[in-house]
């Protein structure tokens, strides 16, 4: 069997809470990381929500 | 020109000031009056700050800090608030009005509260006037 | 990459070539400062999609006020010019920084990666289309999401709850759960969406605390807050903010009269037909996977499930159909926050082990030149002014700031700037500091929290000590604020540049520490949490210790026989140990247990203890807590007495071997929540409702004649569980509901037991004779769990599960750096969930172990040694423990003492400089001096 070399990057789809934790994660492991997002800013759905975090830990 | 009292306000990093930063974004409006000291939490606040301030003429001194158990380093807010008690202790016995001295809880998200906070010490202040030359 | 969707995965795990469409933006990125002009004159409104349609938004507008990043873009449907050519273009005209683009296009980025990971999260159900429950009909039936936003303050009412109809206060709202869930008939959702039960309890909760005397009451067939806390949450909402909770069904709403009250009908539990009338009425809507998630999911070529999420296996959560693509978030069921977080860093681990042998390939480091040594010279201190464009030079006088600056003692050089933060300006500052000897820096512009990071790597390119640089906020905190004030903006704009310089000037040249890591993990555990963790590790190429206390791998796991989704659990376990105790990097300890703990994050010392008293020091440099959890034993419901009367572990057992009981038994009575959800135990042990219904589908499926009978305080089959729980009743299981005030009473006559129960439905006790009852006992944390707890300093919560540094946001973290946690130990859960936060946890204790080193920031707590005279105020506060106490000439005790920080775990706080009185520990970067000086500055006009 053919063994081709690996890339180490990865691209993660969905810039919401998930995504960036999966994102942050990964660089800090040594991975190139392309964060893709559908709209014109990450943050997701839980930016939307009143209260729920009390200290802004989303921004990278 | 009426009485434009100064107020220092120490900020924690991590709510307050990001509050007061959102204040702005949102373009509310409040009083001139507040210099903000950034600090890493409320915790940070030593008593000497504020006597400092005080005696070097400042009218008014806010801390500002997370609400109690939202505190980025555990506890500090606690700690802050067990050291309020100690300042105006402190300042009764140097002569000062303990209305001078103000703490607040505000999250990163409650830059309203902010506005408030300062708006209303700012009245209280001017209400209570320039600082006494109460010197030791 | 905003504006980006995937259109295209070509090549396999290792190799793909990702087709991503960008579409336009029409502002440059790279001009665009975020200041909001462009909005304010833009004349088009329309719906706001981040309101949920409750408010308006502008054609050019930017998500929200915090969005990352703060660029603005143009909805290209809404725009007048690009909808009309030779139009309108206010906002090209009112922008300095020149960033408006209206001939932007589409582009198409081809992009190779290793792996891929789908994280496109979920959309609320919109009830527009089914106009349930009145919705799109009355003004005031608004979705749970619509109401969140007119909680938030930077929502359409500000905050203050008022009704879309006529602005009136309101005083009664309805809570109506279930809308677009557990609901085929309405929209084919049969699923639960699980989070929308816990929402509505905090939506009620705040807006009772926003608004002071409105009535909340929460319609539900069942309350499923089966979340670590979330019980107690429910019964402080029921107990101290007086929410209001309603079991029924509800049969319509109408409107009440002219007026645009609504009148809500139901069947109460006494079976009476009730009327009541709300101002407004909140649909709780459930969860589903978007229309373009699952043109992403063709797009990559994954499978779903009959609900629509993507497919994965309980013991690789986060593992689709196709090899190198991972799946995680609400995409891959529902899910609330912590465990959203939990599957991205699961994702994480899962790319980390595919990838591992091309780690640190790709990602590059910036280098910068050597810095430079101003410790000897005086100050010499530049600044510089940021107009902002408009945005600061609009109200502050700059000219005259410039004037003032220039007269303030060390500043040897002023510059004015129309933006600050632009890449030209970093090149000039760059130079500036080169020509002019500049070692101190001042800038005068936004806020540092967004910007101090960008002017730090300019100190540092222009070989500068990154620390000796202030910034001055006389944007956010100045201009914006006192628009109408330039005069008083403008002398506070001095004040705050007086006191910016003041400060810099008594700056030092703070170096970060770097820490050695032993690139070692430990983990504590042999159940299915801690080999998962250990095995990713392992697999990543980490040298893993791994600790049980018994002589068998396996823990809980062990009692059970299939996974919700029916997988085969000792199947899959045997695979496991085999992998784990075969793998060349995992040490495998067992009868041994952890009996002492020092050091800290990448250099821990752990000494384990077998059974035979023998002692191992493992040195590690991170640690992962696995040490799963305890089952009840009944007290209750004649347990003891009673032979018939089994847990549901022992029942497993029983009918696995076909045990003679069962086999001849007729009726099965199973009672729910036995050690869960009361008094001192209030808390949710969330698989014990999916078990017993899996258990009585077996036991209908293999003789229908069989009565049996689920006793249940309330169902929670959550999530794409909810299949089983239909499952159940349609093979003709009996669903009972008692209350915690009417336990079932359980006892012997012969040889049938009697169960007594008050029937909700009859209104009448019921007395059912079972051959066999089946106790769904609780799942309680382990009785040895203070000593690990105490060994690493990691706390314990209130159930005496371990607590994680934060719940939301840093689910398996503890508060201790270096040390995480994961399964059972933590609460309990789903196999599927416990392998989740597995993989999590060794994702988080990877983002470690793949360093030599780690680098802590500048900012950190220092000794005076000549002031600290061993009071040990300061031992006391430090969250972290960073400091002891030691004599202060070793071994010599009548030397006195002193204190000493350990610079790994301070995270300059600073409480421990607040608490000193004789100045014998300071904060770099937050000096007494430093802090002093600023209130002198400030006070000095």
């Amino acid at each position: 069997m053919l063994i081709t070399k690996k890339i180490g990057s990865v691209m993660i789809v969905g810039g919401g809470v998930t995504g960036i934790q999966a994102a942050l994660d990964l660089a800090d492991s040594g991975f190139f990381v392309y964060l893709v997002e559908k709209s014109g800013a990450i943050g997701g759905a839980m930016s939307q929500l009143d209260k729920i975090f009390p200290t802004n830990d989303c921004s990278m | 020109m009426g009485f434009e009292p100064k107020i220092i306000a120490f900020c924690c990093h991590w709510c307050a000031y990001a509050a007061a930063d959102l204040a702005g974004a949102a373009r509310m409006q409040y009083p001139h009056n507040v210099r903000i000291v950034r600090l890493m939490c409320s915790g940070m606040m030593h008593p000497e700050f504020v006597m400092d301030a005080l005696s070097q003429g400042a009218d008014g001194v806010m801390v500002l800090g997370c609400h109690l158990d939202e505190c980025r380093y555990r506890d500090g807010n606690y700690r802050a608030l067990d050291r309020s008690d100690m300042v105006v202790e402190l300042l009764e016995d140097f002569g000062y009005e303990p209305e001078r001295f103000n703490l607040t809880w505000v999250s990163s998200q409650e830059p309203d509260k902010f506005v408030k906070a300062v708006t209303e010490m700012t009245v209280r202040i001017k209400k209570l006037g320039p600082v006494n030359d109460v010197q030791g | 990459m905003t504006l980006c969707e995937v259109t295209d995965i070509a090549g396999r795990a290792g190799n793909f070539t990702v087709t991503v469409k960008e579409a336009p933006r029409y502002v440059d990125m790279g001009k665009c400062i975020g200041c909001g002009d462009c909005t304010e004159k833009c004349p088009k409104q329309v719906d706001s999609e981040y309101d949920a349609e409750t408010g308006k938004r502008r054609a050019i507008y930017v998500k929200y006020l915090q969005a990352v990043p703060l660029k603005y873009q143009i909805d290209p449907e809404a725009c007048i010019r690009l909808q009309n050519i030779g139009t309108c273009g206010a906002c090209e005209e009112v922008c300095d920084a020149g960033a408006i683009n209206f001939g932007d296009i589409e582009k198409i980025h081809r992009i190779d990666v290793g792996a891929v990971v789908l994280a496109p999260g979920f959309e609320v159900f919109d009830p527009t289309d089914s106009g349930v429950w009145g919705y799109g009909i009355f003004p005031n039936v608004i979705t749970s999401l619509q109401f969140e936003r007119y909680l938030s303050a930077s929502g359409p009412t500000k905050g203050y709850l008022v009704r879309p109809s006529d602005s009136k206060a309101v005083k009664k709202v309805a809570f109506l759960q279930c809308v677009g869930s557990r609901d085929e008939n309405l929209c084919g959702n049969g699923y639960c969406s699980s989070v929308c039960c816990m929402s509505a309890i905090k939506e009620a909760v705040i807006a009772k605390e926003h608004s002071p005397g409105l009535q909340t009451s929460i319609f539900y067939m069942d309350m499923r807050t089966h979340g670590k806390e979330f019980d107690q949450y429910m019964e402080r909402a029921r107990e101290t903010s007086g929410v209001r909770f309603v079991r029924c069904r509800v049969n319509g709403v109408e409107k009440d009269g002219s007026r645009d009250d609504l009148r809500l009908s139901y069947i109460n539990e006494e079976g009476l037909q009730v009327e009541e009338v709300y101002d407004m009425v909140v649909l709780s809507v459930g969860l589903q996977t978007p229309k373009h998630a699952l043109k992403l999911a063709y797009n990559a070529d994954i499978k779903l499930t009959g609900d629509n999420f993507a497919a994965t296996s309980d013991f690789a959560p986060v593992q689709t159909s196709r090899e190198g693509i991972f799946a995680c978030g609400s995409f891959a069921g529902p899910k609330n926050i912590s465990q959203s977080v939990t599957s991205g860093s699961a994702a994480a681990a899962a790319v980390s082990d595919l990838l591992a042998p091309a780690r640190f390939e790709l990602s590059a480091d910036a280098s910068f030149p050597d810095e430079k040594d101003v410790s000897a010279d005086g100050p010499r201190i530049g600044v510089f002014l940021c107009h902002c464009g408009s945005n600061i030079a609009g109200v502050v006088d700059v000219e005259a700031l410039g004037e003032y600056t220039a007269t303030l003692p060390d500043v040897v050089y002023v510059e004015q700037n129309l933006f600050s933060c632009s890449q030209d300006s970093q090149d000039m500052i760059v130079e500036r500091i080169q020509e002019q000897s500049l070692n101190r820096i001042v800038v005068a512009a936004c806020s540092p929290r967004t910007h101090e990071p960008l002017f730090r790597k300019t100190l540092k390119t222009a070989g500068l000590n990154e620390y000796l640089v202030e910034m001055a906020n006389i944007r956010n905190q100045n201009s914006w604020v006192h628009t109408a004030d330039p005069e008083a903006a403008t002398s506070k704009a001095k004040d705050l540049v007086r006191m910016a310089v003041a400060r810099v000037t008594c700056s030092d040249s703070l170096k970060s520490i770097s820490v050695p890591i032993t690139q070692k993990g430990l983990v504590i555990g042999g159940g299915t949490a801690g080999m998962i963790a250990a095995l990713n590790m392992a697999e990543q190429g980490f040298e893993v210790h791994l600790v049980e206390k018994t002589d068998i791998l396996g823990g809980n796991a062990l009692n059970l026989k299939h996974t919700w989704s029916g997988q085969h659990v000792p199947t899959e376990v045997a695979k496991l140990v085999d992998k784990v105790v075969w793998h060349e990097k995992i040490v495998v300890h067992r009868e041994f247990e952890v009996t002492a703990a020092e050091g800290f994050v990448g250099n821990f010392k752990s000494t384990l203890t077998g059974r035979d008293g023998f002692k191992r020091t493992i040195e590690h440099g991170a640690g992962i807590i696995a040490t799963g959890a305890e089952q009840y034993i009944p007290q209750e419901y004649n347990y003891e007495s009673i032979t018939r009367v089994v847990t549901s572990v022992q029942f497993d057992k029983l009918y696995e071997l076909n045990e003679v009981h069962v086999r001849r038994a007729k009726n099965f009575v199973f009672i729910q929540c036995v050690g869960s959800r009361e008094e001192n135990n209030m808390y949710c042990s969330k698989v014990c409702c999916t078990h017993s219904v899996q258990s009585a589908i077996g036991l209908k499926k293999e003789n229908p004649n069989r009565n049996v009978y689920i006793l249940y305080r309330d169902m929670r089959t959550y999530g794409q569980r909810e299949a089983l729980y239909k499952q159940a009743r349609k093979l003709g299981v009996i669903f009972i509901n008692y209350e915690l005030h009417g336990k079932p009473n359980v006892t012997e006559n012969g040889l049938v037991i009697n169960v007594e129960v008050w029937d909700h439905i009859l209104h009448r006790p019921l007395k059912l004779e079972a051959d066999m009852v089946i106790l769904a006992i609780a799942i309680r944390p382990m009785s040895d769990a203070s000593t690990l707890s105490k060994l690493y300093k990691v706390p314990l919560g209130g159930d005496g599960f371990f607590q994680e540094a934060h719940a939301k946001l840093r689910p398996v973290d503890f508060s201790v750096d270096g040390m995480f946690v994961a399964g059972l130990a933590h609460f309990p859960k789903s196999i599927e969930e416990s392998v989740s936060q597995a993989l999590a946890a060794s994702a988080r204790a990877v983002t470690l172990l793949s360093k030599r080193e780690v680098f802590l920031d500048g900012i950190t707590a220092i000794v005076d040694e000549q002031n600290c005279d061993g009071c040990a105020l300061c031992v006391d506060v430090c969250p972290y423990n960073a400091i002891t106490l030691v004599d202060r000439i070793a071994d010599d005790p009548d030397a006195g003492k002193l204190i000493r920080v350990n610079q790994a775990q301070c995270k300059g706080c600073g409480i421990c400089q607040g608490s000193c009185p004789k100045r014998g520990v300071y904060i770099t970067g937050f000096t007494m001096e430093q802090i002093s000086t600023q209130i002198r500055a400030a006070l000095a006009a």
